[in-house]
């Protein structure tokens, strides 16, 4: 579970995240939902522990992020915006430098990377660089790197940017099959059909303040409009910066 | 957290090893300054080398006979030379040439001072060992007719000889060698600072445009825990460089004829792991400066930029040493980089090192490494370096 309560961050001048506040449940979707430039990145990288926030509080699973940054990490898988891969080394390595780092001997790393293979369709590439991967095939790897230590919360920024059909049906799957286990899923886009297609619970976010809260149900009804996307286009103001 | 090093000093590693044109760059690197060091002093050597035949070309060799009889008793081959020798010698074709003019015999006779040229060209280093063979025949020469002249005319020769001068030369050999050896420590230096330099860019500034710093940084891992990794990996590539350099400089020197230099070098095993000794601690300091300077660029380019400059920091106290030569101290000890150049000449001039000196030396070079990790850690603990600055 994660809770965020009035998170402030500034860089310079510039107000980035402005009093973000929400909740985000085990077994359920949570979307981070706005234009790009909203704050969702910030947001999540204060989440991780790479920012610390100029005021407010980040619990995982109860734990105060900043107070304890090691054992929140433990509990947290994370998909960055930009995947980070070593392009040198093979899928199985990614996965066990992490679950190495994470203190899960190589035996169980080596299976739990298998189920993820499996689970993702990434089983005849384990062992070739990642060189040559296509913008898909990159995604994957980095999912089951976020995901060997078997993580109660998973952070996912704008998983799906750039994927294929396949690949992004491959993604939500795996990200339903998350929410089957129970995790707390909190993923960030500003694609509206992600949100609308996944989400079980949409914050949406414009300008650094949550501007919106609840099902996507309630979000329609709450603005009175008949579709998601004017929904949503209520909310944040402005339709500037959300992709159809 | 060592062990949380370990693992990442094990994959910094697989990945270095894995990228051939950074791997070749840095083995490659250590062998180019004892092969260049083999292939200069192998041509000096054969340009100094005693016996090769010394060829003398004589233009107006009918002139003086007797000078031309006394050349070849000496062991010179004397040549009738070309009519442009002048030309050649210029060019490089020729060494020198003795050019006997026509009233040679003339003043010979008549107890003058007789003229003759020896034509060369002062700036070729090749053709001075000969030169300087020819001047000491033809001055033995003139000296023993003036000799001659004096006895014939019931004169001592030793009163025309009022200084007796001899050299006495108190270089040892291994002095003389050291000279030739300058340049050991030069590449030494080298050593240590370029040999990690790719995997130290890499590992920070890489990991940083790549993007996976974050991801790397989100793991349950201290951050001194992840420089340490990078750290020792970083070291462990500059020692197998030290290892290389020295190595190939044993080869060298085995390999090129230094005897015909009159000195007898050689890097034995138990110097090169004593040189080996005094570099590890200067390996250690370049890795975590290089690592900090690489986390302090805003990009891949700027750390590259930065860190090749490096290659200026070990020419800087060699050369120093070379123009003016310092007294040793425990104060110069204290500062790294000089104070191995010293150590390092000391031990190929086959002198004893006070213990003091070598304590001194690591322990002050391990000082500031130590100090410029505390540096790299502060660096990965502020956001705009990790995030970058110009995004």
């Amino acid at each position: 579970m994660i809770e965020v309560q009035g998170l402030r961050k500034t860089f310079g001048s510039v107000v980035a995240v402005e009093g973000i506040s929400f909740r985000a449940e085990n077994g359920v979707v949570t979307g981070l939902l706005g234009p790009n430039g909203a704050g969702k990145t910030t947001t999540l990288r204060m989440l991780t522990t790479l920012l610390e926030p100029d005021s407010g509080t980040c619990r995982i699973d109860g734990i105060d992020v900043f107070r304890d940054p090691m054992a929140s990490r433990k509990r947290l898988g994370v998909l960055p915006d930009v995947h980070g891969l070593y392009p040198r080394l093979t899928p199985r390595e990614h996965v066990r430098y992490f679950a190495e780092l994470h203190g899960i001997d190589r035996r169980r790393a080596d299976e739990r990377g298998e189920e993820l293979f499996r689970l993702l369709g990434l089983g005849e590439l384990a062992d070739r660089r990642v060189e040559g991967f296509s913008h898909g095939e990159r995604t994957k790897v980095a999912l089951a790197r976020a995901l060997v230590h078997d993580p109660g919360n998973v952070l996912l920024d704008e998983p799906t940017n750039g994927l294929d059909v396949m690949s992004t049906r491959a993604v939500r799957e795996i990200i339903r099959a998350l929410r089957e286990q129970g995790r707390c899923i909190l993923f960030s886009s500003h694609v509206m059909q992600e949100v609308a297609a996944l989400c079980d619970r949409v914050v949406v976010i414009a300008r650094g303040r949550v501007v919106a809260d609840g099902t996507p149900d309630e979000l329609r009804a709450r603005t009175g409009r008949e579709s998601l996307e004017e929904a949503f286009v209520q909310a944040i103001g402005s339709d500037a910066g959300l992709s159809q | 957290m060592m062990q949380k090093a370990r693992i990442v000093l094990r994959k910094e590693l697989t990945d270095y090893v894995r990228d051939r044109r950074s791997l070749s760059s840095a083995l490659l690197m250590p062998i180019f300054g004892p092969a260049l060091f083999a292939v200069m002093f192998s041509v000096i050597a054969s340009w100094n080398r005693e016996d090769a035949p010394l060829v003398v070309p004589v233009a107006g060799a009918k002139n003086a006979p007797n000078l031309v009889a006394f050349l070849e008793r000496h062991g010179a081959r004397v040549e009738t030379a070309p009519p442009d020798y002048e030309q050649k010698i210029r060019d490089g074709d020729l060494d020198l040439a003795i050019s006997v003019p026509d009233d040679y015999g003339k003043d010979f006779v008549g107890g003058l001072p007789a003229a003759l040229q020896l034509v060369i060209d002062g700036s070729r280093n090749k053709s001075r060992a000969p030169i300087r063979r020819v001047e000491q025949l033809l001055s033995q020469y003139s000296s023993q007719l003036g000799s001659l002249r004096l006895l014939a005319r019931g004169v001592s020769p030793s009163l025309a000889a009022p200084l007796a001068v001899s050299e006495v030369d108190l270089a040892t050999p291994e002095k003389t060698a050291a000279q030739l050896l300058n340049v050991v420590p030069i590449f030494l230096l080298l050593a240590c600072f370029v040999g990690g330099m790719h995997l130290a860019i890499d590992c920070t500034a890489g990991e940083r445009e790549r993007g996976s710093l974050e991801p790397l940084l989100v793991n349950p891992v201290s951050r001194p825990a992840i420089l340490a990794g990078k750290w020792a990996a970083t070291v462990l590539v500059a020692m197998v460089a030290l290892i290389v350099t020295l190595v190939a400089f044993e080869v060298a020197l085995s390999r090129v004829p230094l005897q015909d230099l009159g000195v007898k070098v050689s890097l034995s095993a138990p110097v090169g792991a004593r040189l080996f000794a005094l570099a590890v601690p200067l390996a250690v300091c370049a890795g975590a400066f290089e690592l900090s300077l690489a986390l302090f660029a805003r990009t891949f380019k700027e750390a590259q930029t930065y860190l090749s400059l490096l290659v200026v920091v070990p020419m800087v106290p060699a050369t120093f040493l070379a123009l003016s030569p310092l007294r040793e101290g425990l104060a110069l000890m204290c500062i790294p980089v000089l104070s191995q150049a010293m150590l390092f000449g000391d031990v190929l001039r086959g002198e004893s090192v006070p213990l003091s000196y070598i304590a001194v030396s690591a322990a002050g070079t391990l000082l500031l490494g130590v100090a410029f990790f505390a540096f790299a850690v502060r660096l990965l603990g502020n956001e705009r370096i990790v995030f970058g600055r110009s995004g």
